[in-house]
């Protein structure tokens, strides 16, 4: 049976299909939730924010369409914006990061999947061809939960810079994973 | 190309754009294959974390959550959850008498003998000016199935003079192989005890009850995992399936 678009399901939300839902939210619980507990510092917190993430998805706040990109990257913003404001609110997560690793680091259940495996070998492959400067960017805007005003207070950047720096080194992010993945890692069929 | 529009991405991205320049952004993404494939590149992002497993329970507590919102129609400035426990569950959606999903005999009579008693004492207790009815509680949970696992599964935990009685139904299970058993386990703030483990019938059906005599209070977190043999006293195995449990009930 072929696997049914994000798009689709997505559509099936909005016409308040609790299984399509379901569908949606286990396709992306775990890459969400390891994404937001890498930035929140915090288990609780990431559940908190996936929740709020699938709480706008359910009532459909901010609708998605195709012509706005993927799926998956319409969530991966969602997220980060849900804990953005946690963490604004929270002003720090309550349980430093190393707890989080050690928590992982002792739990025999985790299993990377192949899947896992090879996206993050691509993604990792491909930030290694940002300059350092390019890497605290993606790192500061994605994984520390800092708004591009607090970039450019805490880096003493001009907040056009900032913004300027942030698009080059996504747009070189995107280029180099395209490389990483038209150089045959990648089986489309299996493209999220 | 860069134009103004292609400038707004990193606002768009970091939601601050107002409604009238978000919806612009939107317009000018659909035509902008430059700006909607450096979009797409954020997608992957995630993978740069390690894995993490999710929290026991967590996938029954956010559903109940969405579905609740929808049926409360809060708004979402008022959502936020109690953060005073480490997995403070959803509000009991489900409660109630249900026998449908409890097709095995054994667990069907168990059930009605329990949750029957229980609930004439519920329905007792709930009247302004009941008698002192004996202390009873109970609940019964749908049981969340983890990604790729077919069951599903059903918990009744009922408290009764000091004791609690758990009962777990469990149909459409994958076969077990070798020592393999499901595995039940009652979770406080994350820490699990044994609370029963069967094998499924070959319908795939499996039922456990449990009584605890001792620590019946506070239970947050219900779950079931595969476990590659009996006896564990902490989980080895992947969680199969679970759902968030009243701690006052």
């Amino acid at each position: 049976m072929e696997k049914i678009s994000d798009a689709l399901l997505y559509e099936r939300v909005r016409g308040k299909d609790k299984d399509a839902l379901e569908e949606l939210y286990d396709r992306y619980e775990k890459m969400l939730f390891s994404y937001l507990c890498k930035m929140t510092g915090d288990r609780d917190l990431a559940e908190e924010a996936l929740q709020e993430v699938f709480v706008k998805v359910w009532r459909g706040v901010g609708s998605y369409d195709e012509s706005k990109g993927k799926f998956v990257a319409w969530l991966v913003t969602m997220s980060r914006n849900a804990a953005v404001d946690l963490i604004r609110k929270q002003k720090k997560p309550s349980v430093p990061l190393d707890e989080i690793a050690e928590v992982e680091s002792t739990d025999s259940s985790v299993e990377e999947t192949a899947e896992w495996q090879e996206k993050s070998e691509q993604i990792h492959q491909a930030v290694r061809h940002l300059s350092e400067e390019q890497q605290k960017m993606v790192h500061l805007f994605y994984f520390k939960g800092y708004t591009h005003e607090t970039i450019a207070e805490k880096c003493g950047i001009p907040l056009g810079t900032v913004k300027s720096r942030i698009r080059l080194a996504l747009k070189k992010l995107k280029t180099s994973l395209q490389m990483v993945q038209e150089g045959g890692v990648l089986d489309d069929k299996r493209e999220l | 190309m860069t134009n103004v529009n292609c400038d707004q991405l990193i606002d768009y991205l970091n939601g601050t754009l107002n409604e009238e320049e978000q919806k612009q952004f939107e317009a000018h993404l659909a035509e902008c294959p430059e700006c909607r494939d450096i979009v797409d590149a954020t997608g992957e992002l995630p993978y740069l974390a390690d894995p993490v497993v999710p929290n026991a329970g967590m996938k029954a507590r956010i559903l109940d959550a969405v579905f609740d919102e929808e049926a409360q129609q809060t708004p979402l400035a008022e959502e936020p959850k109690k953060r005073d426990r480490p997995a403070p569950p959803a509000p009991m959606a489900k409660r109630g008498f249900r026998t449908s999903k409890w097709t095995p005999l054994v667990a069907a009579a168990l059930l009605v003998s329990l949750l029957g008693n229980a609930y004439a004492f519920y329905e007792l207790s709930d009247q302004p000016d009941a008698p002192a009815a004996p202390e009873v509680a109970f609940e019964t949970v749908d049981l969340q199935a983890s990604e790729a696992f077919e069951g599903t599964g059903t918990a009744a935990l009922v408290h009764e003079e000091g004791a609690l009685n758990l009962l777990v139904q469990a149909n459409q299970l994958e076969p077990t192989s070798g020592d393999q058993v499901y595995q039940v386990w009652l979770l406080k703030d994350g820490q699990p005890i044994p609370t029963g483990a069967f094998t499924p019938s070959q319908e795939n059906e499996g039922a456990v009850f449990f009584s605890l005599d001792e620590n019946t209070e506070g239970w947050d977190t219900i779950a079931v995992t595969l476990e590659p043999n009996r006896g564990n006293e902490t989980p080895q195995g992947e969680v199969v399936l679970s759902a968030a449990i009243d701690p006052e009930a």
